[in-house]
């Protein structure tokens, strides 16, 4: 679902991301994590098609982002981490927008929207400008829009950030409810007992570079004191990255 | 601690002067430039006034005086009204009052810190353009560098006194209301009282001074002239302690000089106090949003894409961004500005002291220069800034299977229907007014129509090609570099247009003066040829320029 080959970014004189490769199949649930400035927002960013690439390619449901991106953003949905939205739309309007730009047939949305809203627990504010909207609610619509467009590529970029416990909690129900459907999910996290909890495979990015990627059994026994199996993925990302603590 | 806080301003001033880069740097110099010959042209074209004026016996120095006045006394207002709605966003939405607010700061410091920033804001183009005036006046009356120093040091507590008005309403607005609906209201009454200046100064036939047919009329009216003009505002005492320095009347320089800064401390001493008790409830309550309920019912473009309309997008983008500008004051008040300069056009046209049928003619003619300025110059406020106008949310759209080019071409939809509908309205409304005839009025609304949507193209061509994505209000965008490019352009291409249309128009009224053969049809053709090639350029090049430009932008 993504494939993304020797990718490359530079700003300025500066390599944000350093020939990466990576490929993620239908289903799977990818956890991308390294510390800040290591080059995740951007990598997540250029697989949404806001960002160009300076070399490499990328390439969502087959199709390459910079060559045939209006075909590749059919494909996928993007979520930033910070939730900018229109501020004078209400929320069901904003999900009616995200509805008619990816040409979601009007019965389907007059019956999905109220169902998100509800889900949610935004039924309530569905009709208030999204200027009122917290943080996390702004973050909730979205994820709701996610699920409206059903996409075949996921982007997330701290995707829990600003949710309550119960949102959390949902959310994570959310994610394996779009994996289970095949859709391929790619997720930029600081909180690592998620990746842990979520991912079934995780890549590391330190300084533009992806140091290890695999499942959470092949991350220990690439990392320098390989053995303790009962290793938590926080152990093995400082081992890895050589972070001074 | 307050010097701390100006600090932290001139910090950031310096941070970013000294990270320009070289392209940034010639930008600037360009821009300078650009503002220097504009203050210089309206530096002689004072002169003109003044000198005339001087000239005039008997009352000729009490008549520049009198001018002098006046455009005070219009500038006090300006500054006013613009400090009514400067004040609401930098004392109560400036991005850095919430942090401000959480550290150990005096409340009143903090206060203190936005007011001067709302003074500044408020004045300095103002007290820029008035430059000139100021700098004729002195040349003209043979005032010495004193003279401007004294000026200078006098506008401060001018500035800040005509800034009080809007730092007080706001903030006892704020008080009464603490509502963010209280902003928009605000952003609506200033619009309406900057239409209501406009049109009094215009209404008011200023032109009447300078004008010799009516200076007798004048002559009657010296003491009428002779006397102050709003003589309990701060223009009035600066006009007599400008009028003492030059007269050589200490006395009275003093006395004036002494009201404006015992006013202005007084001023903002009660303010200053004021601002204890009442601030914090006004920052707390612009916090909350007014309660808004949207209806969930179909909008009249999603109805037209149920009935089959072919560009789905389109009509999506269409009603998102109507909505958006209705529901936002801040754009939306700027309609009132609009239709005050539509009327004070129709105004001007209508008391054009013409009487021949062909001047008037004529003038019609030449209207389309004008009627594209106006046309422009609610580009400058529509068209061009509603690529930035995405701001924030522009990753929506970037992400979103839509190409670049219908985003632009919706933009240029939603605004060329109305620029093109103002623009008609104005040149045919001023060819009724001025009895134009057949050939002429076919022509300039030919062209007009023409010019509407090649300059709406250019609005968008040119706002993707200097987008700014984090603009906090539709005001920077106009003032920007790109705005100034784009009004050049709009000059240029208005000045060709009517330049090339001048040879037919030149053969017309030869043939109604009578010459035998006056038209030359080869001369004709060209000429028409060299408008489509000139109205192509101004539409593709820009238009492909801003595409480009737009593809390769990249939201960091």
């Amino acid at each position: 679902m993504i494939k993304i080959q020797n990718l490359t970014k530079i700003f300025g004189s500066y390599k944000a991301v350093n020939n990466l490769n990576l490929e993620i199949g239908p289903g799977e649930i990818f956890g991308f994590i390294g510390p800040n400035g290591a080059g995740k927002t951007t990598t997540v960013k250029i697989l949404s098609g806001i960002l160009k690439p300076d070399g490499g390619k990328v390439s969502v449901a087959g199709h390459d982002i910079v060559e045939e991106s209006i075909q590749a953003k059919k494909n996928l949905a993007y979520i930033p981490d910070e939730p900018f939205i229109y501020p004078k739309l209400t929320g069901f309007e904003f999900l009616r927008f995200i509805g008619d730009i990816y040409s979601m047939p009007h019965q389907y949305q007059m019956r999905k929207i109220p169902e998100l809203l509800e889900m949610f627990e935004l039924s309530g504010y569905g009709g208030e400008l999204l200027e009122s909207y917290s943080h996390g609610m702004k973050q909730k619509l979205l994820i709701a829009s996610v699920i409206l467009r059903k996409p075949k590529v996921v982007l997330f970029d701290e995707p829990t950030v600003g949710l309550d416990p119960k949102s959390i909690r949902k959310f994570k129900d959310i994610l394996f409810e779009i994996s289970k459907g095949g859709a391929a999910v790619f997720m930029c996290t600081h909180i690592l007992e998620m990746a842990e909890e979520l991912c079934a495979r995780v890549g590391i990015i330190y300084e533009g570079r992806l140091i290890a990627v695999g499942s959470l059994d092949e991350l220990r026994e690439k990392s320098p004191a390989a053995g303790n199996s009962n290793k938590s993925l926080e152990e093995i990302f400082f081992e890895l990255t050589n972070i001074p603590l | 601690m307050l010097l701390l806080l100006f600090k932290r301003k001139l910090s950031g001033f310096l941070n970013r002067i000294s990270r320009l880069t070289r392209w940034e740097i010639s930008k600037n110099l360009m821009f300078f430039g650009a503002g220097l010959a504009m203050l210089s042209a309206l530096y002689f074209a004072f002169i003109r006034v003044l000198r005339y004026l001087e000239s005039v016996e008997v009352i000729g120095p009490a008549l520049s005086w009198k001018l002098a006045s006046m455009v005070l006394l219009m500038t006090f207002a300006m500054v006013v009204i613009s400090s009514i709605i400067i004040s609401m966003t930098t004392l109560y939405y400036s991005y850095d009052l919430k942090f401000l607010f959480t550290q150990p700061i005096n409340l009143r410091l903090i206060f203190t810190d936005k007011a001067v920033e709302t003074v500044f804001y408020s004045s300095w183009t103002l007290i820029l353009v008035l430059l000139p005036f100021v700098i004729a006046l002195g040349k003209v009356k043979s005032l010495g560098i004193g003279f401007y120093l004294f000026y200078l040091v006098l506008t401060v507590p001018f500035v800040m006194i005509a800034s009080s008005f809007g730092i007080i309403f706001s903030m006892l607005v704020m008080y009464a209301f603490p509502s963010s609906r209280t902003r928009d209201i605000t952003w609506i009454l200033g619009s309406l009282s900057a239409s209501f200046v406009y049109m009094f100064f215009r209404f008011s036939k200023p032109e009447k001074l300078i004008r010799p047919d009516t200076l007798e009329v004048v002559a009657q009216y010296v003491r009428y002239i002779q006397a102050p003009t709003a003589e309990y505002l701060p223009s009035w005492w600066l006009t007599k302690a400008m009028m003492g320095w030059a007269g050589g009347n200490i006395k009275i320089f003093f006395v004036y000089t002494a009201l404006l800064f015992s006013a202005a401390a007084l001023i903002y001493g009660a303010v200053y106090c004021l601002s204890g008790f009442v601030y914090m409830r006004g920052f707390s309550g612009a916090q909350g949003t007014g309660k808004f309920k949207g209806k969930n019912s179909l909008c009249f473009e999603q109805k037209l894409v149920k009935k089959g309309f072919p560009f789905p997008d389109i009509a999506t983008l269409a009603w998102k961004d109507r909505k958006l500008f209705a529901r936002d004051a801040r754009y939306w008040s700027q309609i009132i500005l609009i239709a005050a300069l539509i009327a004070v056009y129709l105004f001007s046209i209508k008391n054009l002291p013409l009487d021949s049928a062909s001047i008037k003619s004529m003038v019609c003619f030449l209207n389309i220069g004008v009627a594209g300025f106006v046309v422009a110059a609610i580009g400058l406020r529509f068209t061009f800034p509603s690529i930035s106008l995405e701001n924030n949310n522009y990753w929506i759209i970037k992400s979103a299977p839509i190409t670049l080019k219908r985003i632009m071409l919706e933009k240029l939809v939603v605004s060329a229907v109305p620029s093109l509908l103002i623009g008609v309205m104005l040149v045919s409304l001023s060819n009724k007014l001025l009895n134009a005839d057949l050939f002429i009025s076919i022509l300039s609304l030919a062209t007009i129509i023409i010019a509407s949507v090649v300059i709406s193209i250019m609005g968008i061509g040119l706002g993707a090609f200097f987008p700014d994505f984090r603009l906090e209000n539709i005001h920077q965008i106009e003032s920007s570099y790109g705005g100034f490019i784009y009004m050049a352009c709009c000059m240029g291409y208005l000045s060709l247009v009517v330049a090339l249309e001048a040879w037919p128009v030149q053969m017309h009224f030869a043939k109604i003066f009578g010459r035998a053969n006056a038209w030359d049809f080869k001369a004709v053709a060209f000429c028409g040829v060299l408008f489509i090639l000139l109205n192509l350029a101004s539409a593709v090049i820009p238009w492909k320029l801003g595409l480009k430009n737009l593809e390769k932008h990249e939201i960091l």
